[in-house]
């Protein structure tokens, strides 16, 4: 479980090393299969049968629909590197390290006070969340932006899990629906604004065409 | 008087297994790659045909272009002493630990960089200054992945490691452990210039790194060189196989639990090098630029190698 939660967190470390969109997008597909893998190890032990449906939804939305909408997404917009971030890569990578110590340091109470089985990974998967928002504020690209708030949603729903055993289905069913609608609206901006600014750089959205 | 019977066969084993790992990775990369190879002993009559050539030495060499080629050969072949490769409490034990083996190895490195500026060749230079460069960035990760490593199973002791890993493997064997394996193995391909970081294979000036440093070497001081090379990447490699998977080590000394070390090392071995040949066929040659990149990750994966075993319990 652990394990799992870790390769949940070094997946979207990934996206902070490589620079090419797509890799990022295999980045988030692989971590979404990684957190259907802890659900069903979860539910396997709590012999909890909802759980099973939820990873099934999981593995259907994240897996399988959002990867396939956003690389849709980056042939269409024909941007495929994420070339100056504004932050670099080692500097991120240095940045990531003092999160994970962070989340490290916040869970520490939680961890310590807590029995449950699977609590080795409830720092992980808050450095998830760290993670993701951090891409979401360090990177330009329009695209990379979307994969950072997927994966700091994966680390919330990776925290639900493994904190609580999974939230009532009709939450959880709630969530699904609002990650799979923002993605569509988000993918109709970035339409737009490839349409209006001919980049998807979002640093450029701050002048004014004209 | 057994137990010293023992380093001499480690020792030994050191020596001639290491030149056969890297014609086995270069045969199988060649078969990957689709050409036919040179046989399994190539780098054995290389290393003879170099003992028995003269050798030629700038008019301008100081005494430490002739020693470094024995302190490498010699440290190198200290550390293989220290380390489990088939019999786990090793009478060395009390000498040192993982941090010791690390540390010949890096004295190693650094008086091949310093035999690389004495003769002051400008390609010595350049490949002193970049394995300098090398070695700077790859020593935290080396240092948080054993301290992780340590942390799991207690002690920073080989032995220890894996003799604690063989009694409990559910306690040791965490992420933790697998994050620092992973961090070891990149350093490793950074320290013993495999592909992403060093190409083996090119002499080409603008990449090479261990090649332009021992330019200037010919003759027997080569044959030294290029053997404590291997033997290098034999350690690191058996280092790596026996730390994660120590299963077939012999802890108790009957000749046919030693047998059987000796069977599942190569065995180890023979995996962790089609690993290399495969990965070296997919992967190309890191810009010099991006490899602070590659050892960034692996800094951070020792990093957070530590923190889960140490924070969590």
């Amino acid at each position: 479980m652990t394990l799992a939660s870790s390769l949940v967190l070094l997946s979207g470390i990934a996206v902070l090393w490589r620079h090419s969109l797509a890799a990022y997008i295999r980045a988030f597909a692989r971590q979404s299969f990684l957190i259907v893998v802890a659900m069903v190890l979860v539910a396997a032990q709590t012999g909890d049968e909802r759980l099973y449906l939820v990873a099934a939804l999981v593995f259907l939305i994240k897996v399988v629909l959002i990867p396939n909408v956003l690389q849709r997404v980056q042939r269409h917009v024909g941007a495929d590197l994420e070339i100056h971030p504004y932050v670099n890569t080692p500097a991120s990578l240095v940045i990531t390290g003092a999160l994970t110590l962070l989340s490290y340091g916040v869970a520490l109470p939680v961890t310590a006070l807590g029995s449950l089985p699977t609590r080795g990974g409830i720092p992980l998967a808050l450095a998830t969340v760290f993670v993701g928002l951090f891409i979401l504020v360090s990177r330009k690209s329009a695209l990379s932006q979307i994969i950072g708030f997927l994966i700091l949603e994966n680390g919330i729903a990776l925290l639900a899990v493994l904190a609580t055993f999974g939230v009532p289905l009709i939450v959880e069913l709630g969530v699904f629906l609002d990650v799979l609608l923002g993605v569509l609206v988000m993918q109709v901006f970035v339409y737009r604004i490839r349409e209006t600014f001919d980049t998807v750089d979002v640093d450029r959205l701050k002048k004014l065409r004209h | 008087m057994i137990p010293w019977l023992l380093e001499g066969l480690q020792c030994l084993l050191t020596l001639l297994l290491a030149p056969g790992l890297i014609g086995f990775v270069r045969l199988l990369k060649a078969r990957l790659q689709g050409r036919r190879g040179a046989p399994l002993v190539q780098p054995y009559r290389d290393l003879a045909k170099l003992l028995d050539k003269e050798r030629v030495v700038s008019t301008q060499a100081s005494w430490i272009f002739h020693a470094a080629p024995f302190v490498v050969f010699a440290s190198t072949l200290v550390a293989s002493l220290l380390i489990p490769l088939v019999a786990a409490p090793l009478p060395f034990d009390r000498v040192g630990d993982l941090i010791v083996v690390v540390y010949l190895l890096l004295l190693g490195s650094f008086f091949l960089a310093l035999a690389g500026l004495d003769t002051a060749s400008p390609f010595g230079g350049m490949g002193a200054s970049r394995e300098m460069t090398i070695a700077a960035l790859a020593e935290p990760t080396i240092a948080l992945a054993i301290f992780g490593m340590g942390a799991g199973a207690g002690s920073t002791n080989l032995g220890e490691i894996v003799a604690r890993t063989l009694a409990h493997p559910g306690s040791t064997l965490g992420s933790g452990h697998l994050m620092a394996f992973a961090a070891l193995f990149i350093v490793m391909l950074a320290e013993c210039g495999r592909l992403p970081v060093d190409n083996p294979a090119t002499h080409l000036e603008l990449t090479m790194i261990h090649e332009a440093m021992i330019l200037e070497y010919s003759g027997p001081y080569l044959a030294l060189v290029e053997w404590a090379a291997q033997m290098k990447f034999f350690l690191f490699l058996a280092l790596l196989s026996n730390l994660v998977c120590p299963w077939g080590v012999a802890v108790a000394l009957r000749p046919g639990t030693l047998g059987l070390a000796v069977a599942a090392l190569v065995l180890k071995l023979a995996v962790l090098a089609a690993g290399i040949a495969v990965l070296e066929t997919r992967l190309a040659k890191l810009r010099l630029f991006r490899v602070p990149e590659l050892l960034g990750v692996s800094f951070l994966l020792a990093l957070l190698a530590i923190t889960s075993s140490f924070l969590v319990r």
